[in-house]
């Protein structure tokens, strides 16, 4: 039972002052700055919501849309079932585990600007390894002009980049598993199917959760490592929301991009609070 | 014995699609791979090394990231530390609206924040500075220095901090002398994920460093030019994975315990 006492909120004073500095004050001069049209710092106009008219009606605006949701599906659909099956894989290995884990953890270390030139290089078809084993077979990867190719390219680095969060986080969940319930489990005769969906998959939930809020916020605004691969490219195919944003801050539009900025925060927001709201978050905090 | 043979068929594609790049990146770091007096292209040299030993702009920049990494680091868990202790140990006004501000400003994304960050630390002259870099990242490491810590110390009974009092412990000097030791492993996995977290952040890195103070992440991007000395760029990616690789080193006993916020 936790004690009810305020003045615990003197330990929170530094936290919360940081957090204010650089989260509170940015995040309330954006919400400032959209509804003006600044020219240049000295020269601000007051529009009120034009910029967010303008933004939510663009097609514009809809296609980036549509295209980060599909990478984000696309993203969470291959890397979740994949990377719960390699932790399932792992678990009872032993001291192998750990092996895994600190492999599959090596990308995580990656600076990001480092990641899509990594890629570039291992499918250059003259001097990659990749690229001359895909000549070899006779297989043409035209990840410049062909969007199919663009976004495989995509996928495949971006699982590359972030599986080792989804068999990390979920080999935490399965590790906590006692050994009695699998004995029960199989003294009751259960299927593989029933122990996965009864005993293992309860356990999971939870940094599974996690997994599904990180990898869906990060593939939705994926910015850096889409830019280095093919700038949006090609003929817009994938051009995502994060781009058409830094281009506007490219190019000075400040009270526009700053209108931007509001609605792709408004978007993560709501998702998070769908996800504290339907992970009971808050209930176990309650409970706690 | 099938069911080994699978494991090891797996997790050996798992190991060459995770290390090919990383393969390729590190071959060619010991490649020379421009036209060069004596050598031919693709000979097996340590020029790039030795390059980057010697041009006083790289060998800055590995300096300016462990700077601003390093304070990084020690802000969260200077700040942290004290919030993790009041969330774990009590209740308050705010408490739960507090942990999911922490998650949405964790969650927001780099690019939102960064046009007013950057004029805002241009106003308090923290641009340009391992300061601001190490200040600004907080922004979603410090939330999760809070939930590791906080995990670990919710997993400490209570008893031993009313021990600790009763014998006479201040709360500042229970917290250095005995908290920490108790849960050392945790602020190890925090700093671990502190440490990668910002290492590999580019967005706030790029912004901060207009003129000086430029991070190893950008001194790359500044390599690639009319004729890019491809062999030199990743001899310096090799050179910025190092500290990541030690780093995971250093916690794999923990690593698969570290993340779960609320296990």
């Amino acid at each position: 039972m936790k004690a009810y006492r305020n003045d615990a909120w003197l330990l929170m004073l530094p936290a919360a002052a940081v957090m204010a500095f650089v989260g509170v004050i940015p995040l309330v001069a954006v919400f400032n700055y959209a509804l003006h049209d600044i020219f240049s710092l000295q020269d601000v106009h007051w529009v009120g919501v034009e910029w967010y008219e303008e933004i939510v009606t663009s097609s514009r605006f809809h296609g980036s849309l549509a295209r980060s949701l599909l990478f984000s599906a696309v993203v969470l659909l291959v890397q979740v079932p994949l990377g719960v099956g390699l932790a399932l894989l792992l678990r009872g290995t032993g001291r192998w585990a750990v092996g895994v884990l600190m492999l599959v953890a090596l990308p995580l270390v990656v600076p990001w600007n480092m990641i899509g030139m990594m890629w570039l290089g291992l499918i250059n078809p003259e001097t990659g390894i990749a690229g001359q084993a895909l000549v070899a077979a006779g297989i043409g990867f035209d990840w410049k002009f062909t969007a199919l190719h663009t976004w495989i390219l995509l996928v495949v680095m971006d699982t590359w980049h972030w599986i080792g969060l989804v068999v990390i986080l979920a080999y935490a969940g399965l590790s906590g598993i006692s050994p009695d319930y699998y004995r029960a489990a199989a003294i009751d005769g259960a299927s593989r199917v029933a122990v996965f969906r009864f005993i293992e998959l309860p356990k999971i939930a939870g940094p599974l959760g996690i997994v599904l809020l990180l990898r869906f916020v990060d593939s939705f605004m994926i910015y850096t490592e889409a830019f280095a691969i093919n700038a949006g490219g090609p003929d817009m195919a994938t051009h995502f929301l994060a781009i058409d944003l830094g281009e506007e801050i490219k190019g000075f539009s400040y009270g526009s991009a700053a209108a931007r900025s509001m609605v792709y925060f408004l978007i993560v927001i709501t998702v998070v609070w769908a996800f504290v709201r339907i992970s009971g978050l808050s209930r176990q905090e309650d409970a706690a | 014995m099938r069911g080994v043979a699978v494991k090891l068929a797996v997790f050996g594609a798992l190991a060459a699609f995770i290390l090919l790049p990383l393969v390729q990146t590190f071959l060619l770091s010991f490649m020379s791979t421009l036209p060069r007096d004596g050598m031919v292209e693709g000979e097996w040299t340590l020029i790039n090394y030795r390059n980057i030993m010697a041009d006083p702009d790289l060998t800055g920049s590995i300096i300016n990231s462990l700077i601003y990494v390093s304070l990084n680091v020690a802000l969260c868990i200077g700040a942290g530390l004290p919030a993790a202790y009041a969330l774990a140990r009590n209740r308050f006004v705010g408490d739960r609206h507090f942990l999911f501000l922490l998650l949405a400003f964790r969650v927001t994304p780099p690019v939102v924040l960064s046009l007013p960050i950057f004029i805002l630390f241009a106003n308090v002259g923290l641009v340009n500075t391992p300061v601001g870099i190490a200040l600004v990242h907080c922004l979603f490491n410090l939330p999760i220095a809070i939930w590791i810590l906080e995990s670990f110390i919710s997993a400490v009974p209570k008893e031993f901090d009313e021990t600790a009092f009763i014998d006479g412990h201040s709360l500042p000097s229970f917290m250095l002398r005995q908290l920490i030791p108790a849960i050392a492993p945790g602020i190890g996995v925090a700093a671990f994920f502190c440490f990668i977290f910002s290492w590999v952040e580019v967005v706030f890195a790029r912004i901060l460093t207009v003129t000086a103070g430029k991070p190893i992440t950008m001194a790359i991007n500044a390599l690639f030019g009319f004729q890019t000395d491809i062999g030199l760029v990743m001899a310096m990616t090799v050179v910025s994975l190092l500290p990541g690789v030690g780093m995971i080193w250093f916690v794999r006993k923990h690593i698969a315990r570290g993340f779960v916020m609320r296990a």
